[in-house]
């Protein structure tokens, strides 16, 4: 099974493609202008910030970019569409020919161009008496096309790619967290020889349902020795099936022309000045090139979150050893959602130091982990070293007791009084030994000094 | 001169030669009195926050756009009074201004020939009243020729050199907005105020300043290409006013050879009618112009119902040629060749002007047509009238039409071109022209 997709993002600016309405109005028709309307006599003006993001996603996906680039006009006749054209990029994309690895796996990306969004069409009203109603808001909206070669081999593979892909763009651009839920994919698959386009499928989850009803559907097909028709056919959400796509807009000639308003851009050098900032995957291939690990691992690293991967980088870089990343995958990634709500720089330190010392052998194994466990569940440190510390506590425990005589008679009426050591002492070791074992060990010294 | 100006006038002029589509009405023309600088007028298809802007078209009928042109805009804040919107052929669609649906412009010198087109309605009106500015818009010669026939001066400025923001798209890689005046005299002040980089428009913005000091003009070319196919009347009076170049303003005048000329309208007309083809698009109906009641059809039904209503024949014919040459499989071998016929045509008009300071060749091949001979023109005929009017405009260079001659009191024109943004070298030459050449203007008896 081969499939290939065109993903279509919108791109986080605050002003459209082409005007300087707005992105984020909240009222039906509240951010339209005589441009994003279609107006006779409006211009488009392109966005930089747009052409920047776009890009910068085309660098990412180490694509080629042109030195010079320009804008097509699309005609097709829809209610949503103001000028009955939609401007976007034909014969001279953004970027061409680039890749994106992903799971070990390299997806070639065919091309990458921007584009207008048209607007949105509401239908109300009763079966039979539906109104249909347009919001121009999403009209010059700017999105970017990503279209990849056939190189995905199953349906959650796609969705995984896709995923994956978001995350990258959400740390590249800052695209919105709804991407996963409001991104447009039309995607190619061919079980056998002919390929079957599903336009307009909404979201990862209906990505992934579209394409394993459409795999179910061809190898049927396939078994029951039929041919395979080259079509083009929907997604219906409701009813979880691909049907074939009645518009007949799907196989129109779109009648390609430059457009002429916006001239030709040089982007070459502003693509090369441009600085990418490291991603997700991109840290996860220098984690695995840097320090030797594998790319799962460097993986689940990332992926848990950059603070611990943070965290990994200062601890390998010292400790360079698969026990130090076992460390870190066991018990800290396992942990980490918890832990890192209450992170303090306090707490990183000292869990940098114990797993430290449990690598430098200063601490055992099973007592480090006793340790970090105490510190990711917020608690005091327990199975400190007895003997060691008994003496270290019980002189503390002894100069607090030279201070303050009134505690041992006191104690004789009210064992309560015994508390107040406990507190002084637990202070002065900052929690790191169980209040149990101090209460022991405060007893212990003032009843051998009752017995005196 | 404005003081001359009645409203009464105005109307009896529009009634005899309707000129414009739609006239300042009484209560406005009577508040601006004394209060403006010069009167002036705007090709209906330019933006006017408070006049109709229709382009000629019954799809636009009831359209008063929400902002005006930058180039009505300007001529405004100029102290520039706004008395209409001057006829023309639907969107730029002809050559005689007889394609529009809202009348058709008279030619001051003749009631039965036509103005020319498309701006007929503004060279018309700049005939027919002392003092007027109009402005026009050149898409393929628009301005040349209306201003050849009706006798008056008829600049089109390089590509990007007067934003088009606010005007009524033809074909925007062609679009100029230009003036039509009568002298020199008002080419010197007006072209500056609408000239120059607009924010509103990309493709004004990288113009070098408009600069009309001075210049020498020693040698014009006349390409020999331009000559095949030119009328006997016109053929004498372009060559009696080269003979007046040569001997009364001693410039050399030398023929040179332009190959490319002749491929020039053809590519024109595809790209032209290619861009002409998305533009008109929009017009379906929903959002201005003419919006049905009655909605409840599909898309599709409803819009082919506007729009087979209500656009002209000639609008519909460039629809269907424009469409044809983007479809898949006819694009290569029309729009695609179209576009590298414009630069081959711009390469050689650009070695001509390493040797020449302008080319020159007649505006029109012919005299303003009377109406009853433009009614037996097929569609091709039509086209071809504008072959020496095309070839400047495909390559976006400034030209200038100025009349050159009378035959039976009817005037000829003639055109000169200069390489890009040198619109000084044409204004200088209209102004050695006016020096010894006396420009006729009709007696308007109403």
């Amino acid at each position: 099974m081969k499939i290939g997709l065109e993903i279509h993002l919108q791109l986080p600016t605050t002003s459209k493609l082409f005007c300087s309405c707005s992105t984020s109005a909240t009222e039906p028709n509240e951010a339209i202008c005589p441009t994003c309307l279609g107006f006779p006599g409006s211009r488009p003006r392109l966005n930089r910030k747009a052409l920047e993001m776009g890009l910068m996603i085309a660098k990412r996906l180490e694509c080629r970019i042109p030195d010079v680039i320009w804008f097509s006009r699309k005609t097709y006749f829809y209610p949503d569409l103001p000028k009955n054209f939609q401007i976007t990029q034909y014969e001279s994309p953004i970027g061409v020919d680039g890749k994106f690895l992903f799971d070990g796996k390299t997806i070639r990306i065919l091309r990458v161009h921007l584009e207008e969004d048209p607007g949105k069409i509401k239908r109300v009203g009763r079966v039979g008496e539906e109104l249909s109603l347009i919001d121009y808001n999403r009209s010059g909206v700017p999105l970017v096309e990503i279209v990849t070669a056939p190189d995905l081999s199953t349906p959650k593979e796609a969705r995984d790619f896709t995923s994956s892909l978001i995350t990258e763009l959400r740390y590249l651009i800052g695209i919105s967290d709804k991407d996963e839920q409001t991104v447009r994919v039309d995607a190619n698959i061919s079980v056998a020889e002919e390929r079957v386009e599903v336009k307009n499928i909404l979201g990862l989850r209906n990505l992934e349902r579209a394409l394993e009803f459409e795999f179910v559907r061809q190898s049927k097909m396939l078994r029951a020795g039929k041919k395979i028709p080259r079509e083009t056919r929907r997604y219906d959400e409701e009813r979880k099936v691909t049907l074939p796509a009645r518009e007949k807009e799907f196989e129109e000639d779109y009648g390609y022309i430059l457009e002429p308003d916006l001239g030709v851009f040089n982007v070459g050098e502003i693509a090369e000045l441009m600085a990418i900032p490291e991603t997700p995957l991109m840290r996860v291939e220098r984690l695995s090139r840097e320090y030797g690990i594998g790319l799962s691992e460097a993986k689940k690293i990332v992926f848990t979150s950059y603070a611990l991967a943070d965290l990994f980088e200062d601890l390998y870089s010292k400790y360079p050893t698969s026990k130090a990343l076992s460390w870190i995958l066991d018990q800290l990634a396992a942990n980490w959602s918890t832990l890192e709500k209450k992170m303090t720089e306090d707490m990183r330190n000292s869990i940098l130091t114990t797993i430290g010392s449990i690598l430098s052998g200063s601490i055992s194994e099973n007592e480090g982990r006793k340790m970090l466990v105490s510190i990711i569940k917020g608690e005091e440190f327990v199975g400190a070293s007895q003997e060691l510390n008994n003496q270290e506590v019980t002189k503390i425990i002894c100069s607090i007791l030279n201070d303050h005589p009134e505690i041992i008679s006191d104690y004789k009426t009210n064992k309560r009084a015994a508390n107040f050591v406990i507190g002084q002492v637990m202070k002065v070791f900052k929690g790191r030994y169980s209040s149990d074992e101090v209460a022991k060990l405060v007893i212990n010294e003032i009843e051998r000094r009752l017995s005196r | 001169m404005s003081d001359k100006l009645s409203f009464e006038f105005l109307t009896r002029l529009n009634e005899k030669y309707k000129i414009f589509s739609q006239l300042i009405n009484e209560e406005e023309f009577l508040k601006a009195e004394g209060r403006y600088h010069f009167h002036f007028s705007a090709k209906d298809n330019l933006c006017t926050i408070d006049f109709q802007s229709r382009a000629g078209s019954r799809i636009l009928d009831g359209y008063t756009p929400p902002f005006d042109a930058t180039a009505v805009r300007r001529l405004r804040i100029s102290g520039g009074l706004l008395i209409g919107k001057t006829n023309m052929d639907e969107f730029g669609f002809g050559t005689f201004c007889t394609n529009s649906a809202y009348g058709v412009p008279r030619n001051p010198f003749d009631p039965d020939r036509s103005c020319g087109g498309s701006s007929g309605g503004a060279a018309a009106t700049v005939a027919l009243l002392d003092g007027h500015i109009a402005l026009a818009v050149s898409t393929g010669g628009s301005i040349s020729c209306p201003a050849s026939f009706c006798g008056v001066i008829g600049i089109t400025p390089t590509y990007g050199r007067v934003s088009r923001y606010g005007l009524i798209d033809y074909s925007n890689s062609l679009d100029k907005i230009g003036l039509i005046c009568r002298s020199a005299t008002d080419l010197r002040t007006y072209l500056p105020l609408i000239s120059g980089p607009d924010s509103l428009d990309p493709t004004s913005c990288s113009q070098p300043i408009l600069d009309l000091s001075s210049s020498r003009i020693k040698r014009i070319g006349i390409p020999k290409e331009a000559m095949e196919g030119i009328s006997g009347e016109v053929e004498a009076a372009f060559r009696k006013a080269i003979e007046i170049t040569e001997e009364q303003l001693s410039i050399k005048v030398e023929e040179v050879s332009m190959s490319s000329l002749r491929f020039a309208l053809p590519a024109y007309y595809v790209l032209a009618t290619s861009e002409a083809s998305t533009n008109l698009a929009r017009y379906c109906g929903m959002r201005f112009g003419i919006v049905k009641d009655d909605v409840n059809a599909h898309f599709n039904t409803f819009f082919s119902e506007v729009r087979s209503k209500f656009f002209g024949k000639e609008a519909k014919r460039r629809i269907l040629l424009g469409t044809y040459c983007r479809r898949i499989g006819f694009r290569d071998r029309y729009y695609l060749k179209a576009l590298s016929v414009r630069q081959i045509v711009k390469e050689e008009y650009l070695r001509i002007f390493q040797d020449f300071d302008l080319v020159v060749m007649p505006t029109m091949p012919f005299i303003a047509p009377r109406f009853s001979d433009i009614q037996k023109m097929k569609p091709l005929d039509m086209y071809k009238a504008d072959f020496l009017t095309v070839p400047p405009n495909l390559v976006g260079m400034p030209h200038i039409s100025l009349p050159c001659g009378y035959y039976h009191g009817i005037p000829i024109g003639f055109q000169l071109v200069a390489p890009h943004w040198e619109e000084r070298r044409l204004l200088h030459f209209a102004e050695c022209w006016e020096s010894v050449f006396e420009y006729q203007f009709p007696e308007v008896k109403l």
